[in-house]
């Protein structure tokens, strides 16, 4: 049992930080302040690219394996708290393949791979892909989703409408979840990519929202959107065989709950990042306002610090349960829950710490108190976390 | 290297000291409570298999264990009976302070005899909890409880330093609200000789640190037992035609309680393995213990809770339970005092 971070690591969260402090911390508060993600061309994403970000974990064709993350899911929420740390917001606003990613390489064929991760080797300019799953009627039931894929000929045609898509109206593509085969409920379940400017595609409206205005959360329609046979995930050789002659056919649905398992870890670590910036703001105000003898401020900061180390604890168990290819059901959904509802309570405290100087609306713990909210309701909210762990822990029927 | 997986010999340890509690321990728990002790066979049994040395270094004929290697025994006796775990345990957490101060010398001179006599127990006061005058080399004083219906051997802790007491001491019986198993008393000591005594806050600091993880991870398996004998109670209980636990306000309350013990456990592993690196687990230590206090608020009524009005009766364990973390949860200073070493790192 070891819960140091190695050397190694630790640098790469140094250099984390140091892009965090200079670039992203910036960005986000401009992006707070407009009240808008940035524009696309705005210099921020370029250095991006400057500094390396934006391309795929795949290694192009002929590459080494590309089946997964190379990383590991420990390495990747350690880092991802670094940089929430700085701003959630804009980790979700960066360029790359983003939330897709860990889905394409596990499931997609060679030449979806070439194809729709291809242009995020190099990319010639900052580029950005999307992962649809949410609809207005609803997010966590995935069985009972709306968006019908229906096959004619050499094509599928989509309708529906998915709410809430992060950098949809900027994405290449969007890695669509619609139901094949509604009769089979989950089963039906697939994956599609869409490309931007496919007719049918379109009624893009960003939405406006309280915090985390760093990045777009996008709302749009399939309108008989018609898209080749081969931009369904896991198919192209395949193409031919109807859905249920082939095994690969039940990944779409299987690929989106393990993504939920496996992206949860990284959700609750980002709600520890903005956390502990959140504990961070609060200890320096209390030492520039002589607060720090008071009884009733050092119990809260207590409290702060010891919630966030055991949820942290509780994040990085998932994650590296997760890493070591064990169950991690219930303890991705604790930790997701446990590190989203205590960050909840870190910014609410430090608000009251802050007393009226909170409500002026221009301290970064009002904006960390807006940001914080959204982690417990994105992958599933505190509550169907725990009904998830309901079923595992009491067998609470579905 | 984050690694949350435990070494073939922790294991080991963890299955025997868990096969042993729940062969040797669990059946008689009511009649230890009662009795106020623990069966002399069964003292004699753990003290076979060393448990009793579990941390004396090998060089005086212990185990030579960490802290990780007692939070993970602890657990395992806290969740059956962490009143016979102080019972069986007869140097207790008064081991850490002779480490601390006197190392192998103390050690020698006052740990071995304890473990050489059959029944000997140390006991360790806080001065924090107690009236103690000193004067010509003799204390007097009155500790309201202790855990314990034997002290052979008193050390008393300070912020700044610790006394030995071995004669001198008399014992009242007490009823105890909890930890029965072990004894209960209130300690007095008239004019007792101090036959040992040093000063080195830092050192006591780090005593008290471990002390707190030892009543932390008794208190640990104390809410394991009361969630867990709870949610298996409500997956087998009905009401309005299925089990209570499929109502989603139990099952919700029993999926807080299970995240609550997870972050007990996180924590004093967390503050285990500081100490057994090295470093100085002060801050670390009383986190776990503030977390495990504030957790047992919440489990142990709720452990009851679920089982209704069986809770509330002795046939269940929960009642005990409840009143057992209570007791643990006022024991090495309490909670704001470990409240505010936890807030050290605020300096």
């Amino acid at each position: 049992m070891d819960f140091e971070i190695s050397k190694e690591l630790r640098k790469e969260i140094d250099e984390t930080r140091e892009w965090g402090e200079r670039q992203v911390r910036p960005a986000g508060l401009e992006a707070d302040r407009n009240g808008a993600p940035l524009p696309v061309d705005h210099l921020y994403f370029r250095r991006y690219l400057e500094h390396g970000g934006g391309r795929t974990r795949w290694h192009g064709a002929g590459g080494k394996s590309s089946s997964g993350s190379s990383d590991g899911v420990v390495k990747s929420v350690i880092l991802g708290e670094e940089t929430s740390y700085w701003d959630r917001g804009m980790t979700i606003a960066n360029p790359g393949v983003g939330l897709p990613e860990g889905i394409v390489l596990a499931s997609s064929t060679e030449e979806q791979k070439q194809r729709f991760l291809g242009p995020f080797l190099e990319p010639d300019r900052p580029r950005w892909a999307s992962f649809a799953l949410t609809e207005p009627s609803g997010g966590s039931d995935t069985a009972n989703f709306k968006t019908r894929a229906r096959r004619d000929g050499k094509h599928w045609v989509l309708s529906g409408a998915k709410c809430f898509i992060g950098n949809a109206s900027r994405a290449d593509w969007i890695l669509v979840q619609a139901n094949a085969d509604p009769d089979k409920g989950r089963a039906g379940q697939r994956a599609f990519f869409v490309e931007q400017g496919t007719p049918g595609l379109g009624g893009f409206k960003i939405e406006k929202k309280m915090g985390l205005k760093a990045y777009e959360s996008t709302s749009f329609t399939l309108e008989e959107c018609r898209i080749p046979e081969n931009n369904l995930l896991g198919e192209g050789e395949r193409s031919s065989e109807k859905p249920e002659q082939s095994d690969k056919n039940v990944k779409g649905y299987k690929s989106t709950m393990g993504t939920l398992n496996a992206s949860r870890p990284g959700v609750a670590a980002s709600a520890i990042g903005i956390a502990r910036a959140a504990l961070d703001e609060s200890i320096s105000f209390a030492r520039a306002n002589d607060l720090m003898k008071q009884i009733r401020v050092r119990d809260r900061l207590e409290l702060f610090q010891r919630k966030l180390r055991a949820a942290w604890l509780m994040v990085l168990k998932s994650a590296w349960l997760a890493d070591e290819g064990k169950p991690n059901i219930v303890e991705a959904s604790m930790g997701k829950v446990y590190a989203a509802e205590i960050a909840q309570d870190i910014a609410t405290l430090a608000m009251e710490l802050l007393g009226v100087v909170g409500a002026r609306g221009d301290h970064l713990i009002e904006k960390l108190y807006r940001d914080v909210k959204a982690l417990n309701i994105v992958e599933g909210t505190g509550q169907i976390q725990r009904v998830i762990m309901g079923r595992q822990l009491v067998g609470l029927p579905r | 290297m984050i690694d949350f997986s435990l070494n073939e010999d922790l294991e080991l340890i963890v299955d025997t000291i868990r096969s042993f509690s729940n062969e040797r321990i669990l059946p008689k728990i009511r009649v230890f409570e009662s009795e106020r002790r623990v069966d002399d066979d069964v003292c004699k049994e753990f003290a076979m298999a060393s448990f009793d040395r579990l941390e004396l270094p090998e060089s005086l004929g212990g185990s030579g264990l960490g802290m990780l290697a007692r939070v993970l025994v602890n657990e395992e006796m806290g969740a059956v009976d962490p009143g016979a775990a102080l019972a069986l345990d007869r140097l207790g957490p008064a081991f850490y302070v002779l480490d601390a101060f006197g190392g192998l010398k103390a050690l020698s001179q006052f740990a071995r005899p304890i473990l050489e006599t059959e029944g000997k127990r140390a006991v360790l006061v806080l001065e924090s909890d107690s009236t103690f005058d000193v004067e010509h080399g003799r204390v007097s004083g009155a500790v309201p409880w202790i855990p314990s219906s034997r002290a052979d051997l008193v050390v008393i802790l300070s912020d700044t330093g610790a006394r030995v007491v071995e004669h001198g001491s008399s014992l009242q019986p007490l009823r105890g609200s909890g930890l029965r198993a072990a004894g209960a008393s209130s300690l007095r000591l008239e004019h007792a000789p101090v036959i040992a005594q040093w000063q080195d806050a830092r050192k006591a600091a780090q005593a008290l640190a471990k002390a707190r993880l030892y009543a932390a991870s008794l208190l640990l398996g104390v809410l394991r037992h009361s969630s867990e004998f709870s949610r298996n109670y409500a997956m087998n209980r009905e009401a309005f035609g299925r089990p209570i636990a499929h109502h989603q306000g139990l099952a919700f309350l029993i999926v807080d309680m299970y995240t609550a013990v997870e972050s007990v456990r996180l924590l004093v592993h967390d503050a285990a393995l500081k100490i057994d690196r090295g470093e100085d687990g002060t801050q670390e230590s009383a986190a776990a213990f503030v977390e495990a206090v504030e957790a047992s608020r919440f489990i142990g009524p709720n452990g009851v809770q679920i089982l209704g009005g069986h809770g509330f009766m002795q046939d269940y364990p929960v009642e005990k339970a409840m009143r057992e973390s209570r007791a643990l949860g006022l024991w090495m200073g309490g909670i704001d005092r470990a409240r505010d070493d936890a807030s050290k790192f605020l300096e």
